[in-house]
């Protein structure tokens, strides 16, 4: 029993993080329609930028919000500059883009890092919460990370929900022609988007990279897991991306966990592949289609 | 995105005064096909103009080269004597043309004062003089008002048409451009509607050009009467004497 709630809570952790990744992949399809392969090399790339910052300030908060900042900037770089050209092209090719560009992203971390393995601190002590004389198998800085997302999504929630800019953003993507005939100013409107995927992503590869190591290819399984999650949610869903990423994370940490030694390690991916599969099989649409086919 | 609001001077003039709408020697298409060839219009101010022809005859690619959907090869369209073509339709809207696409114009994932709201992205004014205009919309527009919370997606097809000349008519323009209004509406639902057309014309000097099959009961609203056929006007007239001429009407119009 208190190694099923320590693995569903580590699990809901993780998730969490895949559900931010998954939100930045969502934001991204939902204003272009294209899938940003290159979400996870962005936040590698970032994350470097954080541990530079981190070195030279002795400050983690201060490479926290540098890279939260590189991950806006990068995003509306990327949008602006690789991206925008393809746009009203055949989808192909926006694909092959983004994928280009993570070849190119995790080439120059390598050229401009090296491709040695490095730790990344965290916030909080990562030592095991322990609730009476029972081992949560959580930590602070677990705790953290939790928080760090659902605050994220809490905010991008109610600015999507409640402001102009938000509605902005909303109509763009669901009808660009609408949006730019009613004076919205639809690419605009997409540089930003790709501004908060970035960040969104920034601040993933920030709160997972203590427990993976950060190196050039460090964030290509956790943008995998990012993507089933979105797959799962259905890639146009924003709550399917926090659902898809606790199922997710819960299901991986249950497979690592209940299946013991260096197999369940090995498992998870497996595992995750193998759900991404099946949902892509079974429900194409994610979950979370079915009552909100649109009308055209 | 409020820097957006900075560098746009705002509606300006837009609403107030009527403004005429000159097309000169439009040319534009698709591709290798060409749409409009040398089409030449003007819409009077606060007059109503009929844009009628077959399927085909680039009476929506007419408004799309107007509006700056599509980018028209050569020509001019002088608004009050300001050459907006080849403005991006951002652009163009804030000049004070707006354009009501035919078909699907609501957003049906969004509430109807989502929708509403969205009209008034051009122009940037303070949160109460928004709230006023909004309640202007409600007020020419009742059904809207009591559904204002509701999903566009639940809105009748006469609601509907409602909900998009109350978004356009949000943004502020001179002159509106509407291709088929009536389109798949109930002949009593389709009345009111070009109802609502005279209105904005005659009392809100509203600028009107009024794409529409139905030629019939365009021309029975319309000042002025544009008959186009492949890409060129073909006729250019007064709209009782076009109504009255049932040859031209046989020959180009079907009835």
């Amino acid at each position: 029993m208190v190694e099923f709630l320590q693995l569903t809570l580590s699990g809901i952790v993780f998730g969490l993080v895949y559900a931010a990744i998954a939100l930045s992949l969502v934001l991204i399809w939902r204003g272009t329609r294209l899938l940003n392969f290159a979400q996870g090399g962005m936040a590698m790339f970032t994350t470097y930028v954080a541990i530079e910052v981190i070195y030279r300030t002795h400050s983690y908060w201060a490479g926290f919000a540098v890279a939260l900042a590189a991950g806006l900037v990068l995003g509306a770089a990327c949008e602006l500059t690789v991206v925008r050209p393809t746009l009203n092209k055949p989808p192909l090719n926006s694909v092959i883009v983004t994928i280009g560009l993570l070849t190119v992203l995790e080439g120059l971390a390598g050229i401009l890092y090296g491709g040695q393995y490095r730790s990344f601190p965290t916030a909080f002590s990562i030592t095991g919460l322990r609730v009476g004389g029972t081992a949560l198998g959580v930590s602070r800085s677990d705790v953290f990370v939790a928080a760090a997302v659902l605050v994220a999504t809490l905010v991008l929630a109610v600015t999507f929900r409640y402001t102009s800019a938000g509605l902005r953003m909303r109509a763009a993507a669901f009808n660009a022609t609408i949006a730019r005939l009613s004076g919205i100013r639809v690419a605009r409107v997409l540089t930003v988007g790709w501004a908060l995927a970035g960040l969104l992503g920034a601040l993933a590869g920030v709160l997972v990279t203590p427990s993976t190591f950060l190196y050039p290819n460090s964030m290509d399984i956790i943008f995998i897991y990012g993507f089933t999650a979105a797959v799962l949610g259905g890639l146009d869903s924003a709550v399917g991306a926090v659902v898809g990423g606790l199922v997710l994370g819960v299901a991986l940490s249950y497979a690592g966990g209940y299946v013991g030694g260096s197999v369940g390690a090995d498992l998870t991916s497996l595992v995750a592949l193998g759900i991404l599969v099946t949902v892509l099989m079974i429900r194409p649409d994610g979950l979370f289609a079915g009552s909100r086919m649109r009308r055209v | 995105m409020s820097s957006e609001a900075l560098a746009d001077p705002g509606p300006a003039a837009a609403g107030d005064g009527a403004a005429s709408l000159a097309i000169e020697g439009l040319v534009a298409g698709y591709g290798e096909v060409v749409a409009l060839d040398g089409v030449s219009v003007t819409a009077g101010a606060g007059a109503i103009t009929a844009v009628l022809g077959a399927n085909g005859a680039g009476k929506t690619t007419l408004l799309r080269a107007v509006s700056g959907m599509i980018k028209p090869r050569r020509g001019r369209v002088l608004l009050g004597g300001t050459d907006v073509a080849g403005r991006s339709p951002e652009q163009v809207v804030r000049a004070g043309i707006a354009h009501v696409p035919e078909g699907q114009g609501v957003i049906p994932e969004l509430t109807v004062e989502e929708n509403l709201r969205i009209g008034m992205m051009s122009w940037r004014a303070r949160k109460a003089e928004r709230a006023a205009a909004l309640e202007e919309a409600y007020g020419r527009f009742p059904p809207l008002a009591v559904r204002r919370r509701k999903l566009a997606s639940t809105l009748s097809g006469g609601e509907r048409q409602m909900l998009v000349i109350a978004r356009a008519l949000l943004a502020r323009p001179k002159v509106l451009l509407l291709d088929e209004p009536s389109l798949g509406l109930a002949p009593r639902v389709m009345a009111q509607v070009m109802d609502l057309v005279v209105r904005l014309s005659r009392e809100h000097g509203l600028t009107i050009v009024l794409v529409e099959q139905n030629a019939r009961s365009a021309l029975s609203i319309a000042d002025h009467g544009v008959v186009l056929n492949l890409g060129r006007v073909v006729v250019s007239a007064d709209a009782a004497a076009l109504a009255a001429d049932v040859a031209l009407r046989h020959h180009y119009l079907g009835f």
